[in-house]
């Protein structure tokens, strides 16, 4: 007998202590961390929109993990792999990023920095999170073995974070001005759209694992046959999830950092001399 | 004042002296058709784009006309399939290509830097290169009547009835020709329009104060620079497919017809925003002026342009639900299209409250401004139920689709366009429009345009297919017609009494005061019509209304906030090269796709020299290093140095084509041409499009190393030599990109 969704989605939970001692283990530090009395000048005190960020970003790493999206992630659906790989590079990291406090600028430092490599390495980074874990080699890999998956989802983290952090950064001058923030996340979505193209319309299996999973909660009936995922529709979802939805959190981006701008106070803009034309 | 023509440089200066239309208050001139052929002032050749729009706008809607004579009757015979077939393409690329697009350069050419303070467009040759590449094209779109038919295969152009075999005269392959002349002419005008705004804005002006024409134009631009060369290399590709043989978009050979809708609607949909976003600055604008309030949400209305640009190039397959794609694509891209309406819709409702609790001057241009907010909402809600994919399926090609996009590009875009007219005019020729004709105007224009487009949502939803040259006498087609065709005359007899308007309040209209609706905006502070130069001072900007702001600060001005401008030589070659990026990604996309299955015939592996072109490749990388090396120089003031290390720049490059040129040569002998298969078609157009932005880098430093040779960057730096050094180093990145993919995947 079919296995029924509402069956699937109680039962493909995983239960795995790490992630959710990992996950204690961050926000007790994180609350910790506020509270330590070193020097309160230096750090601001907690703000409610920033607990919010980062209790949200641990959330979605337990619903990204442990929730049926993450069992069905592991081998069975292309589309589930890429709401995972979506949520690990690019939800989770601006969302703990966000949940950061800044510390005050040190009146030194207040002008942006000179343009350097950083920016640059960061958009790589971010971008190369998509493109190199879809590699089919890479992405055959990781559903295969459980070591390769647990490094896939460390490093889509860390690279998500190194992405964010010019955008994000809690300091003020660790941030990429305005105009080449735009540029910066724009890119990104354009080099995220090509492959989400390329994944949707390629006759070309990314990932040829999921063709044929080991169907060990016995949900393949219900995921082919009910839910009417073909491989090839599997796949043309995931191209899709990396094509709008990622284009949506880089554009979403750009609104906020537009957004931040505008709500500054007029001249701010000016610490840089003016040139003469 | 004389006119000014300075050699080499300074160019902001060398603006023909005369003024712009009417009475002459500078005395003695340069006048006559030279002064307006040989102009680089960006107020001329804003006129020049607006009059050529309406020349244009004249030639269209008559073949709108004809159109509608046809269908006033069922079953008619006054103009025969071919014909009709010949009078829609005409119409839709004339009215999109030759009107809408100049009509917003025009707008945005004069307007742009007098509100923000400027003396001229940051590159006044490179403006009167992009205008007049639009006589041209217009002039080639419309030669093909005498050299065997107009096009005859819609505006959009669709493979395979745009092929050859189905479209044998000349007719596509000018209108495909004219539209890369248009095209390259557009991404031209909007770099510059894009490295005005950025760098040459007057001192207190931020971004955040940009006045939110400029911002919209800005945006546009953006779209324009990013998504005209995607058009470009499908025309492209069209073009080698016709005249050459190739078979990109023929499925009987090989080629893919559907990749051809993908491009063109990649294009296709953000020039929806392109006509769009200029339109709503108008809007936002005018409506302000007449309701005497400041905009509501200034910040929303620039940063929602900024969301409906970024989401416009993600929902082009809505205009594909037709096509077949799946259903799990058709769902992805109702979805998005639906997002898109949101920033949109708010923008209605910041125009609505900005108008509220306002004292509303209902002149001409607010009348236009006031209808457009309804006319382009029922355009926006008819979209929403286009991209219900089953709604669409019903309804695609059918006349309630024209009445949908009519309703949006005439209805909004047009509109604004008119309001637009009505509100600058007396800044243009110092003397007023007549109110009562363009009260006239107004409501003929709107009666008109609603008996024309409102009957077609029903006779759509009825079925009568748009395109077809006559219909059947069906009940209720004929009257519904024969009320369209009514209001559609209308419309043109309101556009004649637009231009008699114009012509009268040229010679005899009431003359205008600097500042004559008591707007705020830069641009009122200058003469009506402005000197040659603009302005005699830039009045400070304290604000976002800065003539107001003024008048509001009285005797003790704050300080002047300072201005972040960038170097206007670095925009432009960046914004260059992210169109030129635009395009080699399709010509490599369209490489993959296309080799992604071998044919029979030559492949990449069988005919390819990787060792061979390996070191031709390592020298083109290395004339990188040697421009670095040649650039450093400079600037440590070492000019034999510096050319010296340039001329060896030049050398690698020009070893690479040579490179180049022999192994074309040894495949051409070995009979590898492009029209050999499809490898040998995406092969030839990638590699050879390379070579020609490599030659463009070899032209550009090969003159610079002159300059740097004769001493021309001695005195003063020049950001010239860096920045023609990014176009460089990018024509070197793309090579990576395509020996990796072309080469390198061979072996």
């Amino acid at each position: 007998m079919t296995m029924t969704t509402t069956e699937l989605l109680f039962s493909a939970w995983r239960f795995d202590p790490v992630a959710p001692a990992f996950c204690a283990a961050a926000l007790a530090g994180y609350v910790a961390l506020h509270r330590l009395p070193r020097d309160p000048s230096r750090v601001s005190p907690l703000g409610a929109h920033r607990a919010v960020c980062l209790s949200l970003a641990v959330l979605v790493l337990f619903v990204a993990l442990l929730s049926p999206i993450g069992t069905l992630a592991d081998g069975y659906l292309f589309s589930a792999h890429m709401l995972q790989h979506l949520l690990l590079l690019l939800v989770i990291p601006p969302l703990s990023l966000m949940g950061l406090s800044a510390e005050p600028a040190s009146p030194t430092r207040s002008e942006p920095r000179p343009p350097s490599l950083a920016a640059p390495g960061a958009w790589l980074a971010g971008v190369s999170a998509m493109w190199v874990w879809h590699a089919p080699t890479l992405c055959n890999a990781a559903t295969r073995s459980a070591t390769v998956h647990l490094l896939q989802e460390a490093s889509l983290l860390a690279l998500g974070t190194w992405f964010f952090w010019p955008i994000l950064a809690p300091r003020r001058e660790d941030r990429l001005a305005p105009l080449p923030g735009i540029a910066y996340l724009l890119t990104a979505c354009m080099a995220c759209t090509l492959l989400g193209i390329a994944v949707t319309f390629s006759p070309i299996e990314v990932c040829s694992a999921y063709l044929t999973p080991i169907d060990a909660l016995g949900a393949l009936p219900l995921l082919r046959g009910t839910w009417g995922l073909t491989p090839e529709r599997d796949q043309q979802i995931g191209g899709l999830l990396m094509w709008l939805p990622a284009c949506l959190v880089y554009g979403g981006g750009i609104l906020g950092i537009l957004a931040r701008w505008y709500a500054e106070p007029e001249g701010e803009a000016s610490t840089l001399p003016e040139e003469v034309p | 004042v004389t006119t000014v023509v300075s050699p080499g440089g300074a160019s902001e200066e060398a603006v023909a002296a005369v003024p712009v239309v009417g009475a002459s208050e500078h005395g003695h001139e340069e006048s006559g058709v030279y002064a307006w052929v040989a102009t680089v002032d960006h107020k001329k050749i804003g006129i020049l784009y607006l009059l050529t729009a309406l020349v244009f706008l004249l030639i269209g809607g008559s073949e709108a006309l004809l159109m509608r004579l046809q269908l006033a009757q069922p079953n008619a015979d006054l103009i025969g399939p071919d014909a009709f077939n010949q009078l829609f393409t005409m119409h839709g690329t004339t009215m999109i290509f030759l009107v809408a697009m100049p009509a917003i350069f025009g707008f945005a050419n004069y307007l742009v830097p007098l509100m923000i303070g400027a003396r001229d467009m940051a590159f006044p040759r490179l403006n009167a290169m992009s205008y007049w590449l639009l006589p041209f094209g217009g002039f080639l779109l419309h030669f093909s009547v005498m050299a065997g038919g107009a096009p005859s295969a819609g505006w959009f152009g669709y493979a395979p009835l745009s092929e050859t075999g189905f479209s044998s005269s000349l007719g596509t392959d000018y209108w495909a020709m004219a539209l890369l002349v248009l095209g390259i002419g557009s991404v031209g005008g909007a770099l510059n329009l894009i490295a005005t705004t950025l760098t040459l804005r007057a001192p207190g002006l931020t971004m955040k104060r940009l006045p939110l024409f400029v911002w919209m134009v800005l945006v546009a631009s953006v779209l324009v620079v990013l998504a005209l060369p995607v058009l470009n290399a499908a025309l492209v590709m069209l073009l080698f497919d016709r005249r050459l043989t190739a078979h990109y978009f023929l499925p009987s050979e090989g080629g893919n017809a559907v990749v051809w809708q993908h491009f063109f609607w990649t294009f296709g949909h953000p020039e929806v925003y392109i006509l769009a976003l200029p339109a709503f600055g108008v809007i936002s604008e005018v409506i302000p002026v007449f309701s005497r309030k400041p905009i509501f949400g200034y910040s929303f209305v620039a940063a929602s342009g900024v969301a409906i640009g970024i989401l416009s190039f993600g929902v082009w397959a809505h205009h594909m639900f037709a096509v077949g794609l799946g259903h799990t694509l058709d769902m992805a891209f109702a979805g998005s299209s639906m997002l898109i309406a949101i920033p949109t819709g708010v923008k209605i409702f910041n125009w609505v409250a900005t108008m509220y609790g306002g004292s509303l001057r209902f002149k001409t241009a607010m009348l236009f401004a006031t209808a457009f907010l309804i006319e382009f909402t029922i355009g926006g809600l008819s979209g929403i139920t286009l991209a219900v994919a089953p709604i669409d399926w019903q309804v695609t090609d059918t006349y309630y689709l024209v009445a949908h996009f009519h309703y949006v590009i005439f209805g909004g875009t047009v509109f604004a366009l008119f309001a637009g007219a009505y509100y600058w005019f007396p800044k243009m020729s110092g003397r007023f429009l007549d109110e009562r004709l363009g009260t006239w105007n107004f409501w003929t224009m709107v009666i008109g345009f609603n008996l024309t487009f409102f009957v077609q949502h029903f006779l759509g939803i009825m079925g009568m297919p748009r395109r077809v040259f006559t219909y059947p006498d069906l009940p209720g087609w004929g009257t519904l017609n024969l009320v369209s065709t009514v209001g559609a005359f209308a419309m043109g007899a309101s556009a004649l009494l637009f231009v008699y308007n114009l012509a009268r309040s040229l010679s005899r209209g009431e003359r205008a005061p600097t500042n004559p609706w008591e707007a705020w905006s830069l641009e009122w502070a200058a003469a009506s019509p402005p000197d040659p130069h603009n302005f005699e001072s830039v009045p400070p900007v304290l604000g976002q209304r800065p003539l107001y702001d003024l008048a509001q600060a009285g005797s003790k001005l704050p300080q002047i906030v300072k201005v972040r401008r960038p170097d206007k030589n670095k925009v432009l070659v960046l914004s260059l090269i992210a169109s030129e990026a635009g395009f080699f990604v399709i010509l490599i996309f369209a490489y993959v796709l296309y080799n992604l299955v071998h044919e029979a015939g030559p492949t990449a592996a069988s005919v390819l020299d990787v060792k061979k072109t390996g070191f031709f490749t390592a020298c083109l990388l290395s004339s990188s290093l040697t421009l670095a090396v040649a650039e450093r120089e400079l600037h440590k003031k070492r000019r034999r140095a510096s050319g010296a290390w340039l001329g060896l720049t030049v050398l690698l490059g020009f070893i690479f084509l040579l490179g180049q040129a022999s192994e074309y040569y040894g495949l051409w002998h070995s009979g590898v041409t492009v029209s050999r298969n499809l490898f040998a078609t995406t092969f030839f157009t990638l590699t050879g499009f390379h070579g020609l932005h490599v030659l463009v880098g070899l032209v550009t430093l090969g003159t610079l190393l002159g300059l740097v040779l004769r001493g021309d960057f001695d005195k003063k730096p020049s950001s010239v030599l860096v920045s023609a050094g990014y176009y460089w180093h990018f024509v070197d990145v793309v090579w990576i990109f395509v020996f990796s993919i072309v080469y390198l995947r061979a072996l």
